[in-house]
């Protein structure tokens, strides 16, 4: 059925697009995103710690040159200089030499007495950068300092920064791959698991598609591995479980009062008909009408009561608990049904124990043991004992309605507490088979165990309550 | 005697207002809860026959305010919600009286004879009853017939100071049961009528007038004794 469809997705169709809008997926890429972050803060540590390094141990360098030039210059005058300047250099030429022992101009400004391999119009001062060409045409940067050590005696010295750069080349380059790498892992393993997780989801989830389109038996698979899925599935099968023990209940019921209605409603009709076929005199039309009122009054009383019973099972009277005497509960029961009894001639005896309080309703513990003792009444012959009894014994209180007629079969015990159940021998009498389904939803309501034995002869209907007041 | 009829199912309107006519009460009837309320308010009537779900303002809150505005006209709901919780809910809104739907009519007036003659409050408070010959005490509990006394169980008690308090009015076999044995469920044997024959045996010893008329397929009806 195409409407269906539409109301859950096609779970196979959207594929390839949905690995990347899976949570799974959105995880992943959130702690990629976090690690490139991360990572970038590192490099940009890494990256300035070594070249802070390399500059420092650089200008170090510089400055120790700086000063065997000077101490060679204030010992024994220029030519001294000159002299370290060209055994420093290894050679007289100014410029132009790419050389171990770095770039070096040394110029006496008045007389133009100069040495080194660095333009001689350079007289710029302080710690600078300068662009020097080397043998093949290329410029190395060299970072140098400038300044005069005497009177007009200027110096420079100077070291090429390439290594400096060689390095930093080196650093971006590692970075580059890891970060490619990171990446690329990260990519692939959020779609690894988010394609993981959703097989297990598109699992649950066409497990739940079967389910709509009719198949309530399917349940979900377990892996065995009782992750966070598993229990997930778990609940759910529990939680389907327990709708189609309801919904089997519900089907029960629906067509249970489907079927009992049937009859008073047919009985109704026949009871019109003849009306219609055969009342000659208004007379004949009254009591056929009085009977018709009769059934339509033994239906409502079947609507009723099965309201009153699916209101009880709601457990909404739960509310309404209070601590109440069973004791006199019980005695007003019997002072009640003391009289009935002996018109229809049974014989209502009670042996009830003082003081035993619980917790419940009233009004429907009332019902519950009227239901019981109109139950042996109606259904016992005449000359039966009927007993009302209550006891109470540590922290079980039990309430029992007994007789000594003809009992009921054990095969049945459990039948007669169902919705319109009813015993074959009492098919005749009146009735409609709800009193003791109300029972027990009331007994279930106030937690009490109900139990239905043979008494030995005749039926034992046991009560125990726990909830004590 | 005038009564108020708020309901908005049209045709059991009309059917429950044809059938007080015919009785000799004046019925108006209002579909709505406002316009109920305000008639309430202007008019006086002797009873309020009331639906609880009603288009406009609904029957709960149609008790309340008309109780906030101390009016105490006797109000009866017709419902179908027939939950122990409403009854119980509709009682504390103010209201006096709860019948279910469906209902017979003859159930329903008896309902309105017994609401409409309360003088708009809850009878006082009294220690004795006196209808006729019949005394009661209520504080000892006994009761005396033409100055002989009469001994009985303590339902039978409460039936007959209940027949007491309502005399010459017909009682059903539901409002017996709501109001001597405080239980809103039919039982399927003959609770009220054996308990009926044994009071009747009992209050009529030895006298000739019989107190406890049956009105056949309605309910009771108690006479004052000479």
């Amino acid at each position: 059925m195409s409407f269906r469809r539409s109301a859950v997705p096609d779970i196979n169709s959207l594929r390839p697009i949905r690995v990347f809008n899976t949570e799974s997926f959105r995880s992943a890429a959130l702690f990629a995103s976090l690690f490139l972050v991360l990572s970038w803060v590192l490099l940009g540590a890494v990256y300035w710690i070594v070249d802070d390094t390399q500059t420092a141990a650089l200008i170090g360098a510089i400055d120790a040159d700086i000063n065997t030039i000077k101490n060679g210059y204030r010992a024994e005058g220029l030519p001294e200089a000159i002299e370290v300047v060209h055994q420093r250099l290894g050679s007289g030429k100014y410029a132009g030499a790419d050389l171990p022992g770095g770039y070096i101009l040394i110029r006496d400004v008045a007389s133009g007495t100069m040495a080194g391999n660095v333009r001689p119009d350079t007289l710029q001062l302080g710690l600078f950068n300068l662009s020097v060409p080397r043998s093949g045409g290329s410029a190395a940067t060299v970072l140098g300092r400038g300044g005069y050590i005497a009177g007009g005696i200027y110096l420079f010295v100077g070291r090429d920064t390439a290594p400096i750069a060689a390095t930093r080349a080196r650093i971006l380059k590692a970075f580059a791959w890891i970060e490619g790498a990171a990446i690329i892992l990260a990519g692939t393993g959020g779609i690894f698991f988010s394609l993981q997780f959703m097989r297990r989801i598109d699992a649950i989830a066409r497990t739940c598609q079967s389910i709509i389109s009719g198949k309530f038996n399917d349940r979900i698979a377990l892996r065995g591995s009782g992750d966070e899925l598993d229990r997930l599935a778990l609940a759910i099968n529990n939680m389907l479980d327990r709708i189609s023990t309801l919904l089997d209940s519900l089907r029960q019921v629906s067509s249970d009062v489907a079927h009992d209605l049937r009859t008073p409603l047919t009985h109704l009709r026949n009871r019109l008909e003849e009306a219609r076929q055969k009342a000659l005199t208004t007379d004949d039309y009254a009591a056929l009408v009085s009977h018709a009122i009769e059934d339509t009054d033994h239906l409502l009383a079947i609507f009723a009561a099965l309201l009153r019973i699916s209101q009880i099972e709601s457990g909404s009277r739960l509310a309404a608990f209070t601590a109440l005497s069973l004791t006199e509960l019980l005695e007003q029961v019997y002072e009640m049904y003391r009289p009935v009894a002996e018109d229809e001639h049974r014989v209502l005896l009670h042996d009830i124990q003082k003081d035993v309080r619980i917790q419940g309703d009233g009004e429907l513990l009332m019902q519950m043991f009227s239901n019981l003792i109109e139950n042996a009444i109606r259904h016992a012959p005449s000359g039966t004992r009927i007993l009302i009894r209550l006891a109470r014994s540590g922290n079980t209180v039990t309430a029992a309605v007994e007789d000594d007629g003809p009992g009921i079969p054990a095969v049945e015990h459990d039948k007669v507490f169902r919705r319109f159940y009813r015993l074959t021998r009492s098919r005749s009498t009146p009735g409609n088979g709800l009193g003791l389904a109300l029972v027990a939803a009331i007994a279930n309501l106030h937690a009490a165990k109900i139990e239905l034995a043979d008494n030995h002869p005749g039926a034992r209907f046991r009560l125990s309550f726990e909830h004590l007041a | 005697m005038n009564i108020l009829l708020v309901e908005d199912d049209m045709e059991l309107a009309h059917s429950v207002g044809e059938h007080f006519r015919d009785q000799g009460y004046i019925v108006r009837h209002c579909a709505d809860g406002e316009s109920g309320l305000s008639s309430a308010c202007q008019e006086d009537y002797q009873v309020i026959v009331l639906d609880r779900m009603l288009p406009a303002l609904d029957g709960l809150e149609f008790v309340r305010r008309l109780r906030q505005r101390g009016v105490r006209t006797p109000v009866i709901y017709l419902t179908t919600m027939s939950g122990i919780d409403d009854r119980v809910q509709g009682l504390e809104a103010g209201g006096d009286d709860y019948l279910v739907k469906p209902f017979a009519f003859a159930e329903l007036l008896a309902r309105v004879r017994v609401l409409s003659r309360r003088p708009g409050s809850a009878p006082e408070p009294a220690i004795h009853l006196t209808l006729g010959s019949i005394e009661l005490d209520l504080l000892k509990r006994t009761v005396v017939r033409a100055g002989k006394n009469i001994e009985l169980l303590p339902q039978e008690f409460r039936l007959l100071e209940y027949f007491v308090r309502n005399p010459d009015r017909v009682l059903t076999r539901r409002m017996l049961l709501e109001n001597v044995w405080g239980i809103n469920f039919d039982p399927q044997t003959s609770v009220v009528e054996s308990h009926i024959s044994r009071l009747r045996a009992k209050v009529n010893h030895g006298f000739e007038f019989d107190v406890v008329q049956t009105v056949r397929g309605t309910g009771y009806k108690f006479l004052a004794p000479n």
